[in-house]
């Protein structure tokens, strides 16, 4: 075969206004997918990144079941039925356990884990006409292995996991394959949460976390869109239920 | 990214191995094959994987043919089931010496190259059976089992030198190492597997050539395209 190719193919990709969403709906563009881009809030910068890859712009709070429905909906009307989801959003805010704001903890469970739940929901019906999927979740390391002051969001993506295995047996049979990853430290902008939970400059914070990882460096937004497109590849259906952890090594384990 | 397009595959005459070769060879790499036969690549060696001298002299004579090695795919091995019990010293060696000693030895003669000029991508092929197990399976999950520590280590030492180490663990998959009347192709057992069906070559090559080309950032990583057979 050869590398992965998405001509014509509709892929939905949530969190897409900055950070690692940013960087799958440009790589998936660039493998021929029409490419819709959904985050939380009209944002000047997701109507660019629509514009520059001849994408479609998909607000939703996917927290929001019924938003999340009218979304995809509206996708579909107005750009065309769903090949490909990637639920790549997330909120993340960390606290101490006992301190934690509970409205904010679940907060946190709903955006990442019930969102994407909702998402799934919404956007099957299309993958079940066209009798072909491909869902791609991202989790975390964080996911993998937990971390302190981080229950809510550790919890989130450790959930992800479990449904991504669920969903990877109860959707094969029909040709919709769900896979997830598990990225470690990547530089984005969410690290900004880190390094303020920290105490430390972003700059700082990203050599501290290097120091952790046996590649020397943290990863990039472009080394997940192309595990993105890897797993998403309507080439490949033998990969189901999977967690492919992209970590430079931190972490090695079985998921 | 790798720096140069030259990769050695083992096992290359048939089955995984073969079809790793012929992906790599249609993204633009020029593919040296160790087997025991001729593997109709672009350098072949007939080598014995389990022997750690002819190992070293192949890659010699391929780095002559190629130029230095920027990946390589340790694909060679063999399958058997058998009861615990009737698995005779020799048997047990020759699985231990062709899967992990194969790996072993590819990794010896290949990583120094690799350091020296900070540019690598290791793949091994290690097996569903080493994580889930197998009735029958004892020696075979052993040395595929023992290749997902090996790798995991192996990663952990030489990512400094931007050398990623990774592997590939195939659930059952339609290659000659399963024979016609093979368990794992009954239909019964089929039915149990989330995607219904053997895996095919052609994917097994496709995640191998991911964790070459794009897998930039993953390290001591085993990714499992097996059908769903273990989750």
């Amino acid at each position: 075969m050869s590398a992965p190719r998405f001509d014509g193919k509709v892929v939905l990709v949530t969190g897409a206004a900055q950070g690692m969403g940013r960087a799958i709906a440009v790589h998936m563009a660039s493998l021929g997918a029409l490419v819709a881009v959904n985050d939380r809030v009209d944002d000047p910068r997701l109507h660019e990144l629509a514009h520059e890859l001849g994408g479609y712009v998909a607000v939703a709070d996917v927290s929001d079941r019924a938003a999340v429905f009218a979304m995809v909906a509206d996708v579909r009307d107005n750009f065309g039925p769903i090949d490909v989801l990637v639920s790549n959003h997330a909120y993340m805010t960390m606290d101490s356990f006992l301190s934690y704001d509970s409205a904010d903890w679940w907060r946190v469970v709903k955006t990442n884990l019930a969102g994407t739940f909702w998402l799934i929901q919404a956007a099957l019906p299309d993958m079940r006409s066209s009798g072909a999927g491909r869902i791609v979740v991202t989790s975390s390391i964080w996911g993998v292995i937990g971390w302190p002051e981080a229950t809510a969001y550790s919890a989130s993506k450790a959930g992800l996991i479990s449904l991504v295995k669920t969903l990877g047996r109860e959707l094969a049979p029909e040709n919709i394959v769900i896979n997830a990853i598990a990225p470690g430290v990547t530089d984005t902008p969410q690290l900004q949460v880190d390094a303020d939970s920290a105490g430390v400059p972003l700059t700082e914070m990203h050599k501290i976390y290097a120091q952790s990882i046996p590649l020397g460096r943290i990863g990039k937004p472009e080394e997940i869109a192309r595990t993105v497109a890897m797993l998403a590849d309507f080439n490949m259906s033998a990969l189901v239920g999977q967690t492919i952890q992209v970590n430079g090594g931190e972490v090695r384990s079985r998921v | 990214m790798t720096n140069t397009r030259n990769a050695v595959v083992t096992g290359a005459a048939s089955g995984i191995g073969a079809a790793v070769m012929r992906e790599l060879q249609g993204r633009g790499w020029r593919v040296a094959g160790l087997d025991l036969r001729a593997a109709g690549s672009d350098c072949d060696v007939i080598t014995n994987m389990a022997d750690g001298v002819a190992v070293n002299s192949a890659i010699a004579e391929v780095e002559k043919c190629l130029g230095p090695i920027s990946a390589v795919v340790s694909a060679a091995g063999h399958y058997e089931i058998i009861p615990v019990l009737d698995i005779t010293e020799p048997v047990w060696d020759r699985m231990l010496s062709v899967h992990l000693g194969g790996a072993f030895n590819l990794a010896r003669a290949v990583l120094p190259g690799m350091i020296e000029r900070r540019d690598g991508a290791f793949v091994a092929v290690t097996s569903e059976l080493a994580i889930g197990g197998g009735d029958g399976d004892s020696h075979y999950a052993a040395a595929k089992g023992a290749i997902i520590g090996f790798v995991r280590s192996l990663a952990a030492e030489v990512a400094p030198h931007n050398v990623r180490v990774n592997a590939v663990a195939p659930g059952p998959t339609d290659t000659p190492l399963l024979a016609a009347d093979s368990p794992w192709r009954e239909p019964g057992y089929l039915a149990t597997l989330p995607a219904r069906r053997l895996a095919m070559p052609e994917e097994i090559a496709l995640v191998a050539a991911y964790l070459i080309e794009d897998a930039t950032f993953a390290v001591g990583e085993i990714i499992s395209p097996n059908s769903g057979a273990v989750i």
